[in-house]
């Protein structure tokens, strides 16, 4: 499985739209409507042939070595014999991960508005962000596990702080991402510190709020399996269930709740990436990439 | 006589400290009386660009003053007295072509009342109402495009909406830095048209910086010449050509004349500067 570490690392795509500040923007004529459909197929047969390829490796693997890899088939029945237990852990899973990622959301972003307006605030904040964004957070789950207990309150707290930093980040590049001659003209127009805020700098750091959350919301799942399982007394949730299957060497169990958490990722960048489109479509990222 | 719609005296403007300091402009006086239309033009490194951010209160004078209609450039532009028109566009990518031309009035609501004020110490007409913008964007022929984004129009169609947000302040002064040096000679020429079209409606004073001889001479009233190291203003020239300067006074002797002049002026500026 994919360690906290990888994630948190991931700076260069945090790091994307630093770089893309620094050059002028530019806005693509095409219209986002203009792409080919998904029914045609050349856009889904490349991600069939993909798919049919991984399940035979997948199922040779089972066969090869049955300790390791559970076959398909034992999953998907571990999925149709108690689809309540999966559900209600997903729950769990799904409801501390958003409410975490909420309450990240929140701080981060009053926090990277306060930043991009006063220059004290940046220079005292963003050395410290940027050094505990690349602390890896798995190494904080036990401590904040021992001081907050075995209720949701660490798994909230990680799952916050692991979505915190990318959307500070972003936020308070986006938010000052604004070209200097768009300021000058409302400078000239003595627009209001809060009316560049609302009316320019918020809309100007949207780009680079949906690229934080693309990397966020799926991470918001991470933070809270990481979480669930370093408490090892926890009561509920997937990571719970996967701590409990593997002590049981339950692989079937193991595989079918990783898959549950692979599509609640999937679900939610797909989420996002439809917002973005939504609300971005004035925007080139918009136009062309796929989330 | 009348209140200078811009004043500027003794201006200078120093960047950086110690042996790498430049002076980007010095001792510069200017003095623009209301409705005129004024150019100003010089090699790079002038201070032309500069003088205009001193005007349009976006950087101090380290030195001298700087008055739009007898008050500082922080106060005119507190009282939306000023228009800018940056070299780019400078739209927002998100708001339409109408939406975009609109925000200025949204902004700072309470500058009508200040306007008022400055008007009357000045002793100048009240501030107008504000204009319909639809149709403003309709006499610049941008009818068809007032509810595009900005992505969708051309170079020439989105400089023509960024004058079209400048004149919809109606200000008194409008600030204008090399808004046509981005495009090709064609969508130039027509929107020099269009500007002095404007201009000749809602009658405002201008100060155009460029860097093209031919484009100073069409548009303007008189032309500031200046050099480089230090900045400073070595000539003003009075252009009588008459107006509406349509497409055939380009081809008139003339108009020739008057270039050749301002090249001939520009040249000695040069070298003197190397000598």
């Amino acid at each position: 499985m994919t360690s906290l570490d990888d994630y948190v690392a991931t700076s260069p795509e945090t790091e994307r739209p630093v770089t893309e500040a620094t050059e002028p923007s530019r806005y693509s004529l095409r219209h986002p409507k203009s792409r080919i459909g998904f029914l045609h197929p050349k856009v889904w047969l490349p991600l069939v042939v993909m798919l049919v390829v991984l399940g035979v490796l997948w199922e040779w693997g089972a066969r090869s070595m049955p300790y390791l890899l559970p076959k398909l088939s034992s999953v998907g029945a571990a999925l149709a014999d108690e689809p309540d237990y999966y559900l209600r852990n997903a729950w769990v899973t799904l409801w501390e991960a958003l409410l975490g990622l909420i309450l990240g959301f929140v701080a981060a972003f009053f926090l990277a508005v306060l930043v991009s307006e006063r220059a004290w605030a940046r220079r005292a904040i963003m050395p410290v962000a940027v050094v505990l964004n690349v602390t890896p957070l798995v190494a904080i789950a036990p401590v904040l596990v021992v001081a907050f207990g075995f209720g949701p309150e660490p798994k909230l707290i990680v799952t916050g702080l692991i979505c915190f930093f990318p959307i500070l980040i972003n936020t308070s590049v986006g938010l000052r991402a604004v070209p200097a001659e768009v300021v000058q003209v409302y400078r000239t127009l003595k627009a209001s510190r809060l009316e560049m805020l609302w009316r320019i700098r918020v809309p100007s750091s949207l780009p680079y709020l949906f690229a934080a959350l693309r990397i966020v919301f799926p991470l918001s799942i991470v933070g809270a399996v990481v979480a669930e399982l370093s408490a090892p007394g926890a009561a509920a949730g997937l990571g719970t269930a996967i701590s409990l299957a593997s002590t049981m060497n339950r692989l079937p169990v193991v595989f079918a709740s990783i898959a549950i958490l692979a599509l609640m990722g999937s679900v939610l960048l797909l989420l996002v990436t439809m917002a973005e489109r939504r609300v971005l479509h004035w925007h080139e990222t918009t136009k062309g990439a796929a989330g | 006589m009348k209140t200078a719609a811009i004043e500027v005296r003794g201006a200078r403007r120093v960047y950086g400290f110690g042996p790498s300091a430049m002076v980007a402009l010095d001792d510069v006086d200017l003095s623009v009386q209301p409705g005129r239309f004024v150019s100003v033009i010089g090699p790079s490194g002038c201070g032309k660009s500069t003088l205009l951010r001193l005007v349009a209160g976006l950087e101090p004078a380290d030195r001298g003053e700087v008055g739009i209609h007898g008050v500082s450039p922080e106060e005119a532009c507190a009282a939306k007295m000023v228009g800018l028109v940056p070299q780019t566009p400078a739209l927002l990518p998100w708001l339409s072509v109408l939406k975009n031309v609109t925000l200025p009035q949204k902004v700072n609501r309470g500058a009508a009342r200040r306007r008022a004020a400055i008007g009357e110490a000045a002793d100048r007409v009240a501030p107008p109402e504000p204009p319909d913008m639809a149709e403003l964007l309709r006499k610049a022929g941008l009818a068809e495009a007032a509810h595009k984004l900005p992505g969708e129009l051309s170079g020439g169609m989105q400089q023509r909406t960024a004058i079209v947000r400048a004149f919809g302040l109606q200000p008194e002064v409008l600030l204008m830095d090399e808004p046509f040096s981005a495009l090709d000679e064609f969508t130039r020429e027509s929107l020099q048209e269009q500007l002095l079209d404007l201009w000749d409606e809602l009658k405002t004073t201008v100060l155009f910086v460029t860097h093209s001889v031919s484009e100073a001479v069409r548009l303007s009233d008189a032309i500031v010449i200046m050099a480089a190291k230090p900045g400073r203003i070595i000539d003003v020239v009075n252009v009588d050509l008459p107006r509406p300067r349509g497409r055939d006074l380009l081809k008139t002797p003339e108009f020739h004349h008057l270039e050749d002049l301002i090249r001939d002026k520009l040249r000695g500026a040069w070298h003197t500067q190397v000598a």
